[in-house]
């Protein structure tokens, strides 16, 4: 076996034995799903010409991927701190531990996003279901590299996990569409992007290049800083408090 | 010094120590309040309430979200103080002070940080936002806040602290904002059953109509001592 495989199994073991992380995969999309899209329908003032429950709907489809995807990414680095420096020490490569870490977190990803899409077509046509399900990954991905460098700058659960469910919230309501917000902030969000990929997939059937190229885009940049961000922490060997 | 009085005091202390619940008195109003009103375009809506009113949505988002920030700073406080208190709690329960004064020392405290909360979330508000009932808005955040954190103190009880905050942060997000929301054109059968319905009815009449209604209050009153005798129980099984 070699060494990635054994670190990114190491790390799968460690994150499905915790309850809390399967309810987060499999208990929490279904009922944010659910719970936009009902309480949306609500709202027919705020739809912006969409029916509001699919508004809604698609809003907490994004929201729950990228929420969770950020929770591991966040885990994943906090994890890294208390273990990746003694890997290092017994021999383990940085860019295989960085790589496990990577690992682990697509593929956390890739499940809630299966999750959340599957639930999302439950009540919704979804017209391209796999440009819509790349966009949820890559909407997961870019809040899961977010929890990677949340947890480098606030490598607390308790803290990390306050700034990421603010964060997402924020981000979700000024990137959604459910608030036609007037500032120029919104658009550089980082869920900007992939909702609107998302709901273009969801809705229409394609995504709009601009969307997508920015959408990689934004994904590369997370993904350096996401690299000096675990040399930092797992860089030297060294315990950085 | 009582022994009541000794014991809120200590669990001010402690809670002074943790620097995250702290910081929530700070972040929360802020997030809640200042950011989703700056985030807030300029338009006119029309509330659902117990008459027609249309107002702005700036005015909407401040007065939904203040009673919201004070319900998830209480029902954090409440959780922690739970969780962090426990193992204290019983070692002086063994030591001879009654559980009833612990209990009371403990929802003491955790009133004292919800109308805490709350005067920090209203003033954040006050700078953009004139309910016309005032102290009939104050009364409905503050009892959104007291009911939240009761709820703190039971699912402390049942869930680890991570876990415990989670549910804690969405649910007053999902009850106060999507489902008590008054831009909602009709309410669902659930959102009547929500921690947030009456005090909420209470606090938006309040903001828009002037029509705060003594007995919807009163039933937030009753669903608070409903939450609250709740609370009593779970801590007081926590100090067998």
């Amino acid at each position: 076996m070699s060494r990635l495989t054994a670190a990114t199994r190491a790390h799968a073991r460690s994150f499905v034995r915790d309850p809390v992380n399967l309810a987060f995969l499999f208990v929490f999309p279904p009922v944010v799903v659910q719970v936009y899209g009902q309480a949306m329908e609500r709202f027919p003032e705020l739809s912006l010409g969409s029916d509001p429950g699919t508004v809604g709907s698609i809003a907490g489809t994004l929201f729950a991927t990228a929420f969770v995807a950020g929770l591991i990414g966040l885990f994943q680095l906090l994890s890294a701190r208390r273990g990746d420096e003694r890997l290092l020490i017994a021999g383990f490569g940085r860019s295989s531990l960085l790589a496990s870490r990577l690992v682990t977190l697509v593929a956390a990803t890739l499940v809630v996003a299966a999750v959340s899409l599957t639930v999302l077509s439950l009540g919704t046509d979804v017209a391209a279901p796999g440009l819509a399900y790349a966009a949820l990954v890559a909407g997961g991905l870019t809040y899961g590299l977010i929890g990677v460098l949340v947890g480098t700058l606030l490598p607390r659960d308790l803290e990390g996990s306050l700034v990421l469910v603010f964060l997402a919230d924020m981000d979700s309501a000024l990137s959604s569409g459910v608030m036609a917000v007037d500032t120029a902030v919104a658009d550089v969000l980082p869920l900007h992007h992939p909702h609107a990929a998302f709901s273009e997939a969801v809705t229409e059937g394609s995504i709009a290049a601009g969307d997508a190229r920015a959408v990689v885009a934004y994904l590369l940049v997370l993904l350096a800083a996401a690299f000096f961000a675990h040399r930092w922490v797992a860089g030297d060997g060294g315990e950085r408090a | 010094m009582s022994r009541v009085g000794a014991a809120v005091l200590a669990g001010a202390r402690e809670y002074r120590r943790t620097p995250v619940l702290l910081a929530l008195f700070v972040v929360l109003p802020l997030y809640a309040v200042v950011v989703f009103r700056a985030a807030t375009p300029d338009a006119s809506v029309t509330l659902h309430l117990d008459s027609t009113v249309t107002t702005s949505m700036d005015a909407v988002m401040v007065s939904v979200m203040t009673p919201m920030a004070g319900a998830l700073l209480a029902g954090i406080a409440g959780l922690f103080l739970t969780r962090s208190a426990a193992d204290a709690d019983g070692r002086l329960v063994l030591a001879g002070v009654r559980p009833g004064e612990m209990i009371l020392a403990r929802l003491g405290l955790l009133a004292g940080v919800s109308a805490l909360g709350t005067g920090v979330a209203v003033a954040a508000s006050l700078f953009t936002f004139d309910p016309v009932q005032p102290g009939w808005f104050v009364a409905g955040a503050l009892l959104v806040a007291l009911i939240y954190g009761m709820l703190g103190v039971a699912v402390g009880t049942v869930l680890s602290r991570l876990a415990g905050v989670y549910v804690l942060l969405f649910g007053p997000m999902v009850d106060v904002f999507l489902y008590q929301n008054p831009l909602g054109t009709e309410t669902p059968a659930v959102a009547a059953l929500l921690p947030a319905h009456y005090p909420l009815d209470v606090a938006m009449n309040a903001a828009f109509t002037g029509g705060a209604d003594p007995g919807t209050f009163a039933l937030g009153v009753g669903y608070l001592l409903a939450v609250a005798g709740l609370a009593t129980a779970v801590l007081a099984r926590t100090l067998r």
